[in-house]
């Protein structure tokens, strides 16, 4: 563009200038000096520049506003909304195969709602800060990773196919319930509140400012500790059970048993996920099948049981691409995977 | 007479970081910093919307859905939003104009009232005494009225929203040099108008 020469200017030319115009509406510290130097160079402008300024101060609108009650009613309104979506998320999600844990959900999604009048009511009458809810639900989808910031800033890496329903009942505890893998790096809090993770599998863990990373996918749990310490307790006929977790531990646990197992493990390898990558120790097609199940909700068939014997081991990115998951273990494991019908991706030999 | 930029520099300044950090903490799940972001817009928004459509109705139900699906969408709206307003606004537009759509019985009616002018007296005193006086405001007002639809949502989004003519060429669909081109034409007929009013002073 070449360089503007106001002094050719027309009172319209002004009027169109975006620079003079932000002048006119927002003068600043510089703009006025600007032009207050500039029509003093130039007094034989000072009308044109006059009834340039009338030209924008003189257009006006019609007025029209929200009165302060409807403003807060739309705003209860979107929250309404905003609450009964993350509601059906929750009524919709189709893990739940128990009718006991199923009710234990409806009770505490009316605890949700229950919570969320309250801080609606709360913001009602403290216009100016508005209160957070403490309660809500989120949820990834197949080949979807989500961050997730808490209230009290504790950082959570959902992986696919995951849900985190966080509750906060009272100033001292923070409670999430897992259903998934996600990696959790919680933060400590001054006055040591209690950080509750529970499994809808009879497990729950107790965090004092952490990180550690619960999959909960498939037929086991399993929760590697990274650093930091929590408490594990494990609901049994008998009672229950509470194991201590030192950084590199894990603990594995069989949902249909109930067994359960602690040992030494390279946390590397359970949190790699977190780095977008995919570390395979004797990864079979076994492995393949639940990891595209877990993340991608694919069913993949391998037919020949003869595939099951070949294992691999390395490392690869993971993408959030079922099809090119798909092509990077062709290539590892020499195989084929074709879409066999619309549910399932059989296996076949190269 | 380069060297100049006050305006550029405002615009960098407008965005302040606080209304960065803002934007940061709606986009991480901030139930708080939605709210700011809702009581510091929502006066424009529902101006806009009503310059609009003139539907009240429609407008609340735009802007309910708006802040809804933002909050739903977070995740994967953009950080790099430079102007909160300017994306606020598309959004509310784009909402409305699907709405509309859907409704034919309002086709006609928007096209006539949206974006009423208003030409005011710069001294904001005495201008219509008599009855001949007014008279020529009426005239001048139909002078207004002349200014197409766009011309006038033009004006609007510079003068009183304040966005810049690159945001509201890509917010209406437009080049730039079109933008330019209504604003100028608007400007024209502004002052024409204009002339008549100091004449009846």
């Amino acid at each position: 563009m070449t360089p503007k020469d106001y002094r050719y200017y027309t009172a319209r030319d002004f009027a169109l200038d975006e620079e003079f115009q932000q002048w006119i509406l927002h003068p600043g510290i510089k703009s006025n000096a600007f032009w207050e130097s500039w029509i003093t160079q130039h007094p034989e402008k000072k009308e044109t520049i006059e009834t340039a300024m009338t030209l924008i101060r003189t257009v006006r609108f019609r007025s029209y506003s929200l009165a302060e009650k409807d403003k807060g009613e739309l705003w209860d309104a979107i929250w309404d909304k905003i609450g009964s979506d993350e509601m059906e998320l929750e009524t919709e999600w189709p893990g739940i195969k128990s009718k006991k844990k199923w009710t234990t959900l409806s009770k505490y999604a009316a605890a949700v709602l229950l919570i969320l009048v309250t801080t609606l009511a709360l913001w009602k009458m403290t216009v100016h800060k508005t209160a957070i809810p403490r309660s809500f639900t989120v949820q990834t989808r197949a080949g979807e990773i989500k961050k997730v910031m808490l209230p009290d800033s504790s950082e959570v890496l959902m992986n696919a196919n995951s849900r985190l329903v966080y509750h906060q009942k009272d100033a001292h505890a923070r409670e999430v319930w897992l259903e998934g893998e996600a990696y959790f790096d919680v933060k400590h809090t001054v006055d040591q509140k209690a950080f509750l993770v529970h499994t809808y599998d009879n497990i729950s863990i107790d965090v004092l400012g952490t990180r550690f990373n619960v999959n909960s996918f498939g037929k086991r749990i399993s929760v590697v500790l990274q650093q930091g310490k929590i408490k594990l307790s494990i609901a049994e006929n008998q009672g229950e059970t509470q194991l201590y977790l030192k950084p590199g531990e894990v603990v594995n646990y069989n949902k249909e048993s109930g067994n359960y197992a602690k040992s030494n493990t390279d946390t590397s390898q359970a949190l790699s996920w977190t780095h977008g990558r995919l570390i395979m120790d004797h990864y079979s097609l076994n492995d393949v099948a639940s990891f595209m199940k877990n993340i991608f909700d694919k069913n993949v068939i391998i037919q020949h049981k003869k595939l099951l014997q070949d294992s691999v081991s390395g490392s690869m990115p993971i993408v959030y691409n079922a099809d090119t998951m798909l092509m990077q273990f062709s290539k590892v494991f020499e195989v084929q995977f074709k879409q066999h019908n619309k549910d399932e991706i059989w296996v076949q030999k190269q | 007479m380069n060297g100049l930029d006050p305006a550029k520099k405002l615009r960098i300044l407008s965005v302040s970081p606080s209304q960065a950090q803002l934007w940061d903490r709606f986009r991480n799940g901030d139930r708080e910093a939605l709210g700011s972001l809702y009581r510091q817009y929502i006066d424009d928004l529902y101006h806009y919307g009503m310059h609009f459509c003139r539907d009240e109705e429609r407008v609340k139900d735009c802007l309910q859905d708006l802040f809804r699906d933002m909050w739903a969408e977070r995740d994967h709206i953009s950080a790099e939003i430079h102007n909160v307003r300017y994306y606020l606004l598309s959004s509310l537009r784009r909402r409305l104009l699907r709405s509309l759509q859907k409704d034919r019985r309002h086709k006609n009616r928007i096209i006539a009232h949206s974006f009423d002018l208003e030409f005011t007296q710069p001294q904001e005193s005495t201008i219509i005494k008599n009855e001949s006086s007014q008279e020529k405001a009426i005239k001048v007002h139909k002078a207004i009225a002349l200014l197409s639809r766009r011309q006038r949502e033009v004006i609007y989004l510079r003068f009183f929203q304040e966005l810049s003519y690159a945001e509201i060429a890509q917010l209406m669909s437009l080049q730039v040099d079109s933008v330019y081109n209504l604003i100028s034409k608007a400007i024209g007929l502004l002052k024409k108008s204009m002339a008549m009013l100091l004449i009846l002073l």
